[in-house]
Protein backbone atom coordinates (compact mmCIF):
# COMPACT_ATOMS: atom_id res chain seq x y z
CA UNK A 1 0.00 0.00 0.00
CA UNK A 2 2.70 2.09 1.01
CA UNK A 3 4.63 1.58 -2.24
CA UNK A 4 1.53 2.51 -4.43
CA UNK A 5 1.03 5.58 -2.29
CA UNK A 6 4.92 6.59 -3.74
CA UNK A 7 4.03 5.41 -6.89
CA UNK A 8 1.23 7.90 -7.19
CA UNK A 9 2.77 11.30 -5.52
CA UNK A 10 5.76 11.11 -8.58
CA UNK A 11 4.18 10.82 -12.35
CA UNK A 12 3.67 7.63 -14.29
CA UNK A 13 6.82 9.01 -16.73
CA UNK A 14 9.18 11.67 -16.47
CA UNK A 15 11.53 13.38 -19.09
CA UNK A 16 14.99 11.92 -19.53
CA UNK A 17 16.60 14.93 -19.25
CA UNK A 18 15.08 15.90 -15.93
CA UNK A 19 16.57 12.55 -14.77
CA UNK A 20 20.30 14.80 -15.53
CA UNK A 21 22.31 14.93 -11.96
CA UNK A 22 24.21 17.72 -12.87
CA UNK A 23 21.22 20.38 -12.83
CA UNK A 24 19.49 18.97 -9.58
CA UNK A 25 22.46 17.78 -8.29
CA UNK A 26 19.21 16.51 -6.13
CA UNK A 27 20.25 18.86 -3.44
CA UNK A 28 16.10 19.38 -2.91
CA UNK A 29 15.52 15.32 -2.27
CA UNK A 30 18.76 15.32 -0.30
CA UNK A 31 17.33 17.82 1.95
CA UNK A 32 13.80 16.39 2.47
CA UNK A 33 15.80 13.20 3.32
CA UNK A 34 17.80 15.16 6.26
CA UNK A 35 13.97 16.35 7.26
CA UNK A 36 12.68 13.14 7.92
CA UNK A 37 15.55 11.81 9.50
CA UNK A 38 15.14 15.09 11.81
CA UNK A 39 11.75 14.16 12.09
CA UNK A 40 12.30 10.56 12.98
CA UNK A 41 15.39 11.48 15.62
CA UNK A 42 13.43 14.32 17.22
CA UNK A 43 10.23 11.92 17.41
CA UNK A 44 12.64 9.19 19.56
CA UNK A 45 14.65 12.30 21.53
CA UNK A 46 10.90 13.71 22.65
CA UNK A 47 10.39 10.37 25.05
CA UNK A 48 13.48 11.85 27.44
CA UNK A 49 13.47 15.72 26.51
CA UNK A 50 11.30 17.51 29.47
CA UNK A 51 10.53 21.33 28.46
CA UNK A 52 11.00 22.71 31.74
CA UNK A 53 14.12 24.86 32.71
CA UNK A 54 15.09 23.06 35.76
CA UNK A 55 14.40 19.74 34.20
CA UNK A 56 15.52 20.38 30.36
CA UNK A 57 19.28 19.72 31.41
CA UNK A 58 19.42 16.64 33.65
CA UNK A 59 16.94 14.92 30.82
CA UNK A 60 19.93 15.66 28.45
CA UNK A 61 22.20 14.57 30.97
CA UNK A 62 20.09 11.23 31.05
CA UNK A 63 19.79 10.79 27.63
CA UNK A 64 23.46 11.02 27.21
CA UNK A 65 24.67 9.08 30.27
CA UNK A 66 21.88 6.46 30.96
CA UNK A 67 19.89 6.00 27.86
CA UNK A 68 21.61 3.07 25.13
CA UNK A 69 22.03 5.43 21.75
CA UNK A 70 20.87 8.27 23.36
CA UNK A 71 24.22 10.30 23.21
CA UNK A 72 23.98 8.99 19.23
CA UNK A 73 20.35 9.83 18.49
CA UNK A 74 21.27 13.61 19.80
CA UNK A 75 24.74 14.15 17.45
CA UNK A 76 22.29 12.73 14.57
CA UNK A 77 19.98 14.99 15.62
CA UNK A 78 22.18 17.78 15.42
CA UNK A 79 24.11 16.80 12.92
CA UNK A 80 20.87 16.35 10.31
CA UNK A 81 20.06 19.94 11.11
CA UNK A 82 23.21 21.18 10.13
CA UNK A 83 23.07 19.78 7.27
CA UNK A 84 19.21 20.23 6.65
CA UNK A 85 19.83 24.08 6.20
CA UNK A 86 23.33 23.85 3.98
CA UNK A 87 21.64 21.65 1.83
CA UNK A 88 18.38 24.08 1.93
CA UNK A 89 20.57 26.92 1.33
CA UNK A 90 22.62 25.09 -1.57
CA UNK A 91 19.52 24.19 -3.31
CA UNK A 92 18.19 27.84 -3.39
CA UNK A 93 21.20 28.89 -4.62
CA UNK A 94 21.06 26.02 -7.29
CA UNK A 95 17.25 27.22 -8.27
CA UNK A 96 19.24 30.99 -8.44
CA UNK A 97 22.00 29.83 -10.53
CA UNK A 98 20.08 28.06 -13.45
CA UNK A 99 16.92 30.58 -13.64
CA UNK A 100 14.57 27.81 -12.31
CA UNK A 101 12.82 30.50 -9.80
CA UNK A 102 11.48 32.66 -12.99
CA UNK A 103 7.90 32.48 -14.20
CA UNK A 104 5.87 30.40 -14.05
CA UNK A 105 7.48 29.05 -11.44
CA UNK A 106 7.28 31.78 -8.77
CA UNK A 107 4.81 30.80 -6.81
CA UNK A 108 7.02 27.41 -6.13
CA UNK A 109 10.02 30.13 -5.38
CA UNK A 110 7.53 31.99 -2.77
CA UNK A 111 6.79 28.13 -1.17
CA UNK A 112 11.07 27.30 -1.59
CA UNK A 113 11.53 31.03 0.69
CA UNK A 114 9.24 30.00 3.29
CA UNK A 115 11.02 26.25 3.80
CA UNK A 116 13.85 28.19 4.01
CA UNK A 117 13.01 30.96 6.41
CA UNK A 118 11.01 28.47 8.91
CA UNK A 119 13.84 25.89 8.38
CA UNK A 120 16.35 28.75 10.11
CA UNK A 121 13.81 29.38 12.94
CA UNK A 122 13.46 25.64 13.21
CA UNK A 123 17.24 25.57 13.91
CA UNK A 124 17.06 28.69 16.23
CA UNK A 125 14.09 27.63 18.25
CA UNK A 126 15.66 24.16 18.56
CA UNK A 127 19.07 25.86 19.56
CA UNK A 128 17.72 26.56 23.19
CA UNK A 129 16.30 23.42 23.99
CA UNK A 130 19.44 21.76 25.87
CA UNK A 131 19.64 24.53 28.33
CA UNK A 132 23.34 24.42 28.94
CA UNK A 133 25.49 27.74 28.37
CA UNK A 134 26.13 27.53 24.22
CA UNK A 135 22.31 27.20 24.30
CA UNK A 136 20.77 29.71 26.40
CA UNK A 137 23.55 32.57 25.46
CA UNK A 138 22.99 32.28 21.58
CA UNK A 139 19.15 31.87 21.74
CA UNK A 140 19.91 35.33 23.78
CA UNK A 141 22.29 36.89 21.24
CA UNK A 142 19.62 36.11 18.74
CA UNK A 143 16.93 37.60 20.38
CA UNK A 144 18.86 41.00 20.61
CA UNK A 145 19.69 40.27 16.87
CA UNK A 146 15.58 40.41 16.40
CA UNK A 147 15.23 43.20 18.64
CA UNK A 148 16.80 45.39 16.03
CA UNK A 149 14.80 44.86 13.51
CA UNK A 150 11.67 47.00 12.64
CA UNK A 151 8.92 44.85 14.93
CA UNK A 152 11.47 42.89 16.45
CA UNK A 153 10.37 44.03 20.01
CA UNK A 154 6.88 42.74 18.95
CA UNK A 155 8.13 39.77 17.72
CA UNK A 156 10.17 39.17 21.10
CA UNK A 157 7.77 39.53 23.37
CA UNK A 158 5.42 37.45 21.29
CA UNK A 159 8.47 34.73 21.25
CA UNK A 160 9.91 35.10 24.88
CA UNK A 161 7.13 36.50 27.36
CA UNK A 162 9.58 36.21 30.37
CA UNK A 163 13.11 35.70 29.11
CA UNK A 164 15.36 33.83 27.80
CA UNK A 165 15.11 30.04 29.18
CA UNK A 166 12.39 31.21 31.43
CA UNK A 167 9.56 28.42 31.63
CA UNK A 168 6.84 30.20 29.29
CA UNK A 169 9.64 30.66 26.68
CA UNK A 170 11.50 27.27 26.90
CA UNK A 171 7.73 26.48 26.21
CA UNK A 172 7.01 28.30 23.31
CA UNK A 173 10.11 27.08 21.62
CA UNK A 174 9.44 23.51 22.45
CA UNK A 175 5.64 23.67 21.25
CA UNK A 176 7.40 25.97 17.75
CA UNK A 177 10.30 23.36 17.61
CA UNK A 178 8.34 20.38 17.72
CA UNK A 179 4.33 20.86 16.42
CA UNK A 180 3.74 24.14 14.46
CA UNK A 181 7.38 24.60 12.26
CA UNK A 182 7.91 20.79 11.43
CA UNK A 183 3.98 20.67 10.37
CA UNK A 184 4.48 23.79 8.16
CA UNK A 185 7.73 22.55 6.93
CA UNK A 186 5.93 19.19 5.79
CA UNK A 187 2.88 21.42 4.62
CA UNK A 188 5.20 23.40 2.42
CA UNK A 189 7.54 20.83 1.42
CA UNK A 190 4.47 18.67 -0.24
CA UNK A 191 2.99 22.18 -2.04
CA UNK A 192 6.99 22.35 -3.25
CA UNK A 193 6.65 19.11 -4.78
CA UNK A 194 3.10 19.30 -5.84
CA UNK A 195 3.89 23.06 -7.97
CA UNK A 196 7.20 20.97 -9.17
CA UNK A 197 4.40 18.30 -10.76
CA UNK A 198 1.74 21.10 -12.05
CA UNK A 199 4.53 22.95 -13.16
CA UNK A 200 6.14 19.99 -15.57
CA UNK A 201 8.85 18.42 -13.79
CA UNK A 202 12.19 19.87 -12.25
CA UNK A 203 13.58 21.37 -15.12
CA UNK A 204 12.35 24.37 -16.60
CA UNK A 205 11.15 25.42 -19.96
CA UNK A 206 11.46 22.31 -21.40
CA UNK B 1 6.45 5.16 -23.91
CA UNK B 2 6.68 8.82 -25.51
CA UNK B 3 10.38 9.62 -27.37
CA UNK B 4 12.57 11.63 -24.63
CA UNK B 5 10.46 9.93 -21.57
CA UNK B 6 11.37 7.58 -19.12
CA UNK B 7 9.02 5.52 -16.83
CA UNK B 8 9.31 6.68 -13.20
CA UNK B 9 9.72 3.07 -12.09
CA UNK B 10 12.43 2.20 -12.01
CA UNK B 11 14.65 4.91 -13.42
CA UNK B 12 13.76 7.27 -11.31
CA UNK B 13 12.66 6.17 -8.28
CA UNK B 14 16.29 4.22 -8.25
CA UNK B 15 17.68 7.34 -8.25
CA UNK B 16 15.92 8.88 -5.21
CA UNK B 17 16.42 5.39 -3.25
CA UNK B 18 20.51 5.85 -4.11
CA UNK B 19 20.43 9.63 -2.54
CA UNK B 20 17.83 8.55 0.15
CA UNK B 21 20.44 5.59 1.31
CA UNK B 22 23.57 7.98 1.00
CA UNK B 23 22.25 10.48 2.80
CA UNK B 24 20.91 8.36 5.53
CA UNK B 25 24.17 6.41 5.66
CA UNK B 26 26.91 9.16 5.70
CA UNK B 27 24.68 11.03 8.11
CA UNK B 28 24.80 7.71 10.74
CA UNK B 29 28.42 7.47 9.99
CA UNK B 30 29.58 11.24 10.62
CA UNK B 31 27.02 11.46 13.65
CA UNK B 32 28.96 8.39 15.09
CA UNK B 33 32.12 10.85 14.95
CA UNK B 34 30.97 13.99 15.31
CA UNK B 35 29.16 14.16 19.36
CA UNK B 36 27.03 16.51 19.51
CA UNK B 37 28.65 19.60 22.57
CA UNK B 38 27.22 20.16 25.80
CA UNK B 39 28.43 22.68 27.93
CA UNK B 40 27.60 23.30 31.45
CA UNK B 41 24.10 23.78 32.86
CA UNK B 42 22.73 27.12 31.58
CA UNK B 43 23.44 30.26 34.08
CA UNK B 44 22.76 33.72 33.57
CA UNK B 45 24.35 35.05 35.82
CA UNK B 46 27.84 33.58 34.39
CA UNK B 47 28.00 35.46 31.15
CA UNK B 48 30.46 34.03 28.51
CA UNK B 49 32.90 36.23 26.66
CA UNK B 50 32.43 36.57 23.98
CA UNK B 51 28.53 35.69 23.62
CA UNK B 52 27.81 33.92 19.94
CA UNK B 53 24.85 33.65 18.32
CA UNK B 54 23.83 30.20 16.55
CA UNK B 55 26.19 29.50 13.87
CA UNK B 56 23.58 30.17 10.73
CA UNK B 57 22.92 34.05 12.50
CA UNK B 58 26.91 34.70 12.95
CA UNK B 59 26.99 36.46 9.65
CA UNK B 60 24.29 38.87 10.92
CA UNK B 61 25.79 39.17 14.27
CA UNK B 62 28.96 40.08 13.10
CA UNK B 63 27.16 42.55 10.25
CA UNK B 64 25.67 44.50 13.00
CA UNK B 65 28.59 44.36 15.30
CA UNK B 66 29.77 47.29 12.69
CA UNK B 67 26.14 49.24 12.60
CA UNK B 68 23.53 47.90 14.19
CA UNK B 69 21.57 49.56 10.79
CA UNK B 70 23.05 46.75 8.53
CA UNK B 71 20.57 44.74 9.96
CA UNK B 72 18.37 46.65 7.15
CA UNK B 73 20.78 45.25 4.26
CA UNK B 74 20.06 41.90 5.88
CA UNK B 75 16.09 42.69 5.17
CA UNK B 76 16.91 44.81 1.82
CA UNK B 77 18.78 41.53 0.71
CA UNK B 78 15.85 38.58 1.73
CA UNK B 79 12.87 40.54 0.60
CA UNK B 80 14.88 41.57 -2.86
CA UNK B 81 15.59 37.49 -3.35
CA UNK B 82 11.81 37.15 -2.49
CA UNK B 83 10.86 39.20 -5.22
CA UNK B 84 13.04 37.80 -7.70
CA UNK B 85 11.22 36.35 -10.16
CA UNK B 86 9.66 39.71 -10.65
CA UNK B 87 12.20 41.49 -10.49
CA UNK B 88 14.19 40.13 -13.44
CA UNK B 89 13.64 39.39 -17.21
CA UNK B 90 11.46 36.51 -18.22
CA UNK B 91 13.90 33.84 -19.93
CA UNK B 92 14.62 33.36 -23.51
CA UNK B 93 16.51 30.12 -23.97
CA UNK B 94 14.58 27.32 -24.86
CA UNK B 95 16.64 24.57 -22.52
CA UNK B 96 17.85 24.82 -18.46
CA UNK B 97 21.20 25.69 -18.31
CA UNK B 98 23.30 26.70 -15.27
CA UNK B 99 23.94 31.02 -15.55
CA UNK B 100 21.41 31.83 -17.90
CA UNK B 101 22.46 34.42 -20.14
CA UNK B 102 19.52 37.00 -19.09
CA UNK B 103 20.13 36.23 -15.48
CA UNK B 104 24.18 36.96 -15.22
CA UNK B 105 23.62 39.75 -13.03
CA UNK B 106 21.21 38.17 -10.51
CA UNK B 107 23.75 35.46 -10.67
CA UNK B 108 26.53 37.39 -9.34
CA UNK B 109 24.82 38.72 -6.83
CA UNK B 110 23.64 36.20 -5.14
CA UNK B 111 26.94 34.28 -5.30
CA UNK B 112 28.48 37.69 -4.14
CA UNK B 113 26.00 37.62 -1.08
CA UNK B 114 26.78 33.55 -0.41
CA UNK B 115 31.12 34.86 -0.62
CA UNK B 116 29.41 37.04 2.21
CA UNK B 117 27.93 35.38 4.26
CA UNK B 118 30.71 32.60 4.16
CA UNK B 119 32.94 35.22 5.01
CA UNK B 120 30.96 36.77 7.36
CA UNK B 121 30.18 33.63 9.07
CA UNK B 122 33.76 32.39 9.11
CA UNK B 123 35.07 35.97 10.76
CA UNK B 124 32.67 35.50 13.41
CA UNK B 125 33.72 31.88 14.33
CA UNK B 126 37.42 32.29 13.97
CA UNK B 127 38.57 35.42 14.33
CA UNK B 128 36.23 37.10 17.48
CA UNK B 129 37.61 36.88 21.10
CA UNK B 130 36.99 38.75 24.26
CA UNK B 131 34.36 41.95 24.27
CA UNK B 132 34.00 40.77 20.40
CA UNK B 133 37.87 42.16 19.71
CA UNK B 134 39.47 40.54 16.35
CA UNK B 135 42.09 38.07 17.28
CA UNK B 136 43.94 35.65 15.22
CA UNK B 137 42.59 32.27 14.31
CA UNK B 138 45.57 31.02 14.43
Amino acid sequence: MIKDFLKHLFPRAVLQRNLTLSYTLCLGGVAFTCLMLLAASGLLLLFYYQPAPAAAYPSILLLESSVWGGRYLRSLHRLASHFFLVLIVLHTLRVILTGAYQKPRELNWLVGCALLLLAVFEGYTGYLLPMDQLALWATQTGMELLHIMPLGGALRAALVPDGVGEPASLLRFYVLHILMIPGALFFLSGLHFYRIRKNKGVLPYL
Amino acid sequence: MKRGYQKSSPYFFRLIKIALALTVLALMALAALVPAPLQEQADLARVPNPVKSAWFLLWIQELVSYSKYLVYLVLALTVGFIVLPWLSRSPQHQGACWFPRESRVVCCVALATCVAVLALTLVAMCCRGANWQFVSPF
